[in-house]
């Protein structure tokens, strides 16, 4: 174990009281996530490769029962967290948060905005990544030549669903998109409904870690999708993801949560 | 399973064969997946229709029935009962609407409307195919009812229900009970006095424990469904909130304001007929009296006709007429609607006894001039055709009855439509004529339409009726659309939870497994739970994502072909 | 070229915006041919599902048409489609399809002429956006 594994496991089990961690580790040249309970030596630490842990967290649920669980948390892990526990997927009091700060190289990687834990553990704060440069010149371009991009990145998909399998706040233990209700096409590509519904499913949700861009074999530019939605979101209903006060807009009344525009007929 | 659809095409006379090519639909029909029989009724609602459906059920070994005709909003009912009576669950019947959502709005475009008309049953049909037999629950009925409107119709329709010992309270908005009757002297034709009918009326109703009545009142809010109202009145005291298990509305009407016609509201001489009625209550009995009907009505805006003023003409100016033997009574009309044995009785009297009757033209109406203290009615009489000139004393005017100021806010609160000139709407002017296609609100008098005195009787103690039966009953049946959760696949998330307006749905923990549970009673069937969760673990009985989706594909299937 | 005859999908709610329509046709209102009405209980049960996958198989436009704000038979339950429907339509203009495609009203039972008012302006909208791009994948 290297020395950020003992700073880890330290701050997990003897100051916060936890009775499993999960971090990442490296273990013969491989890493990945594992689980350790106290004095158990899983190989060197390392947080240099991005990883959701929290998809990891939630398959493991039932497995872990009523311990308490120490998890390293980036600020979309802490984000996603929050979107679970709103919908009674994790108990937010029995989960143990360590504060990973992401690098620089990181957050650029995820042209992130919102990058700085509640509680820095590990690392050092860095500067948030304010624009996704896709996202603008997708928003500067005319209605058919967005079209043209996104029908083009879209063919490219072989529907392997490693975007909803490693998404952390996608808990269905099965995806509809797997049926056929509502894209009864055989084959790849799936029809666009599969990208549009992925999009509503996750607006109310998506934390913008990144992970559905990183698992896509394709490389589809998942992530500017995702922040065109949640700013959407945020124009529409000045709602965010990962606010544990605020409810989805989608499920509560006009009086709870009105439109911000007029909105009452479009 | 397999499945057995049979397809009903229905004529409904000419109303859909008229646009829509009904053999070509059902040759189409047979071609679609599933089906096993298409047939065409020319009046599927017949007895003989329903009889056809029934026997080719058997027939055919159908375990599934479409028809295509009107509105499942007042139909569907009658064909599910078809249905059950051939031996198929009545959830296995799916409506298409091919005459108010087609025919009757593509008149003039034939090959288009039965194309259109392909189409909605192809998706009925591809409906039809996932549909799943339901069973049917019950809930309670709070065993009193609401009347709203003091006039006559509601009088009766209360008086009625406390008859049958029923709990009823009455809204009036004034502090008299009895509404326009109050103001008038006799009902026509037989001549009965109104003010005793409506004392008759009240006194039986304030005899019994049973009736409250609101004076001054007025309905501010309406909660709640058939079985289960709460109504709001607001009343000298403030609001009080009723339970009841069904409403009535009885509302009545205005006399139309001629302002501006006929020198109305510039002459004193020239009056309503409401106002006629005062007079002749207080004793006057003017000598020389111009008449002049379908003032306001019968014409580009207004075009109905009020079927009150002619008998209501004909009746005062047989009466002014026999008052004074030397008086000269005139009735200028364009035509004189007085139907049925006694009011035609009644025309002829009035003939009789020297009433002249001059029939005017819509292109060349009569003009109204005065003189200071005399008006003069000049008129161009179609049958002698020359212009003649009338003097009179007093000129009135025969003026439609229009819906109450607060009818459009009546009809928000208890969410039932009105037409365009702002009457109630019932649920069927044949089927249900004194019901709104809301369960458990009724509609009686004149703020449906312009009834006399003896209707608004009848349609009183019909709704009356009609009300009285969920409340003998005790319960009313709930339709099988009630949402269901797949505890398989709900993952617990709470969306439905939050997203449900009755508070319907909690997560409970079955055997470890935490899910979604749907309490029956308090589900409405609105579906908005459904929109909700992300993973179609909660569905709606009856339209579920797989038969809207299934319509869908065949829309899209059917507009592929359609293309080529 | 032949004409381009747009093929329309319409979820009407039950209480209203269908009963809107009954009574559009009671009135002998007429309109252009290209709508199909799916009736469902309520506006909030149409799920944005349902309008991507109309959509993405290549239907020209999607009406969406419940009671007004404050008429819903079901109290609250179109106060959600307010807020759903305007998300689709979002959704649908980030990847570049035009959002006029679809489209969310409220039709009271009583309003026959505002139905009729509604399905000729949309199908004239969805004439001028021409056929759903989506047309050439799927169709």
């Amino acid at each position: 174990m290297n020395d950020l594994g003992r700073r880890l496991a330290r701050i997990a089990f003897d100051e916060r009281g936890a009775d499993i961690l999960l971090m990442m580790a490296e273990n013969q040249g491989n890493v990945g996530p594992v689980i350790i309970s106290k004095g158990q030596d899983p190989g060197d630490a390392r947080i240099d490769v991005p990883y959701q842990l929290v998809a990891i967290l939630t398959n493991l649920l039932p497995f872990i029962g009523k311990a308490k669980v120490a998890i390293l948390c980036r600020r979309c892990d802490e984000k996603a967290l929050i979107e679970l526990a709103k919908r009674g997927i994790v108990d937010d009091a029995s989960m143990v948060r360590i504060g990973l700060a992401c690098s620089k190289e990181q957050i650029q990687a995820c042209r992130c905005s919102d990058c700085v834990p509640s509680k820095v553990d590990i690392g050092e704060a860095a500067e948030p990544c304010p624009e996704d440069a896709l996202a603008i010149e997708l928003g500067s371009m005319t209605i058919e030549q967005r079209a043209a991009f996104w029908m083009r990145q879209f063919r490219k998909c072989n529907k392997c669903f490693g975007c909803t399998l490693n998404c952390p706040v996608c808990f269905c233990d099965d995806c509809v998109l797997e049926e056929r209700t509502y894209t009864p096409k055989e084959g790849i590509p799936p029809e666009l409904a599969f990208h549009l519904i992925r999009s509503f499913h996750l607006a109310d949700k998506c934390v913008e870690c990144g992970e559905c861009e990183r698992s896509c074999p394709v490389d589809i530019p998942l992530l500017t999708l995702r922040k065109m939605v949640n700013r959407d979101m945020k124009n529409m209903f000045d709602y965010g993801s990962g606010d544990a006060e605020k409810k989805s807009p989608l499920l509560t009344t006009l009086d709870d949560q009105p439109l911000e525009d007029d909105g009452h007929a479009c | 399973m397999m499945v057995r659809i049979g397809v009903f095409i229905c004529h409904c006379g000419h109303n859909i064969a008229s646009a829509v090519d009904v053999e070509e639909v059902v040759e189409y029909a047979k071609t679609l997946p599933w089906v096993a029989h298409a047939g065409h009724n020319l009046y599927s609602c017949s007895e003989e229709g329903l009889g056809s459906i029934k026997r080719s059920i058997t027939e055919n070994k159908l375990d599934r029935v479409v028809v295509a005709a009107c509105t499942p909003r007042t139909h569907e009912p009658l064909f599910r009962r078809a249905c059950e009576q051939a031996g198929i669950n009545k959830y296995l019947f799916e409506f298409v609407n091919i005459r108010e959502h087609c025919s009757w709005i593509h008149a003039k475009e034939p090959k288009e409307a039965t194309e259109k008309a392909k189409k909605l049953v192809a998706m009925g049909v591809a409906k039809a195919a996932l549909l799943k037999p339901q069973t049917e629950s019950e809930a309670g009925v709070i065993p009193t009812a609401v009347v709203i409107g003091g006039g006559i119709s509601g009088l009766v329709a209360a008086a009625s229900l406390v008859e049958q010992g029923i709990e009823t309270h009455l809204v009036e908005q004034t502090d008299r009970l009895g509404g326009l009757l109050c103001d008038i002297t006799t009902i026509g034709p037989e001549g009965r006095h109104a003010r005793t009918l409506v004392k008759d009326v009240v006194q039986k109703l304030e005899a019994s424990p049973k009736t409250h009545i609101h004076r001054k009142a007025r309905v501010s809010d309406v909660k709640g469904f058939i079985g289960s109202f709460e109504v709001t009145i607001e009343g000298c005291d403030g609001p009080t909130k009723v339970p009841a298990g069904a409403i009535i509305v009885a509302t009545g009407t205005r006399e139309f304001a001629p302002t501006g016609e006929y020198g109305f509201g510039e002459h004193p001489q020239v009056i309503t007929q409401l106002e006629l009625e005062r007079k002749l209550a207080m004793g006057e009995k003017p000598k020389r009296v111009v008449f002049i009907t379908c003032v306001g009505s019968r014409q580009p805006g207004r075009e109905y006709c009020s079927r009150v003023c002619c008998n209501v003409t004909l009746k005062n100016a047989l009466a002014l007429s026999k008052a004074s033997p030397d008086s000269r009574i005139r009735v200028i009309h364009r035509d004189i609607m007085s139907s049925g044995s006694a009011a035609e009785k009644l025309y002829k009297e009035t003939s009789d006894s020297g009433v002249r009757f001059l029939r005017y033209g819509l292109e060349r109406p009569p003009e109204v001039v005065s003189d200071g203290d005399r008006v003069n009615v000049i008129v161009y009489d179609e049958t002698l055709d020359e212009v003649v000139s009338l003097d009179a004393d007093l000129v009135v005017l025969a003026v439609p009855m229009l819906p109450p100021d607060d009818s459009e806010v009546t009809g928000k609160l208890l969410k039932v439509p009105r037409d365009k000139f702002g009457f109630f709407l019932e649920a069927h002017v044949k089927l249900r004529p004194v019901e709104f296609a809301t369960d458990g609100v009724f509609i009686c008098g004149s703020a449906r339409w312009p009834v006399n005195a003896r209707e608004c009787i009848w349609q009183g103690m019909a709704a009356a009726a009609k009300a009285s039966i969920p409340i003998k009953e005790g319960k009313v049946v709930i339709q099988a659309i009630t949402a269901e959760v797949d505890p398989e696949k709900c993952a617990a998330c709470g969306n439905c939870v939050l997203a449900c307006p009755y508070e319907a749905i909690e997560i409970v923990d079955q055997d470890g497994n935490r899910a979604a549970k749907v309490n029956e009673a308090q589900c409405k069937g609105c579906g908005t739970c459904v929109a909700a969760c992300h993973n179609d673990a909660v569905s709606q009985k009856g339209f579920t994502s797989g038969q809207l989706g299934a319509m869908i594909d065949a829309l899209v299937k059917a507009s592929l072909e359609g293309s080529r | 070229m032949t004409e381009f005859k747009p093929t329309i999908l319409a979820f009407c709610c039950n209480w209203c915006s269908y009963a809107g329509a009954d009574l559009a046709g009671v009135n002998r209102l007429q309109m252009p041919p290209n709508v199909h009405v799916i009736r469902v209980m309520c506006s909030a049960s149409v799920k944005p599902e349902y309008v991507f996958k109309a959509i993405s198989q290549g239907v020209d436009g999607v009406l969406v048409l419940g009671c007004h704000i404050g008429d819903c038979h079901y109290l609250t339950g179109n106060h959600r489609t307010a807020k759903r429907i305007p998300v689709t339509k979002k959704i649908l203009h980030d990847v570049g399809i035009d959002d006029r495609r679809v489209r969310l009203d409220w039709v009271s039972a009583a309003e026959g002429e505002k139905f009729q008012q509604v399905i000729i302006e949309f199908v004239a909208e969805i004439k001028t956006l021409g056929p759903n791009p989506q047309r050439e994948v799927n169709m």
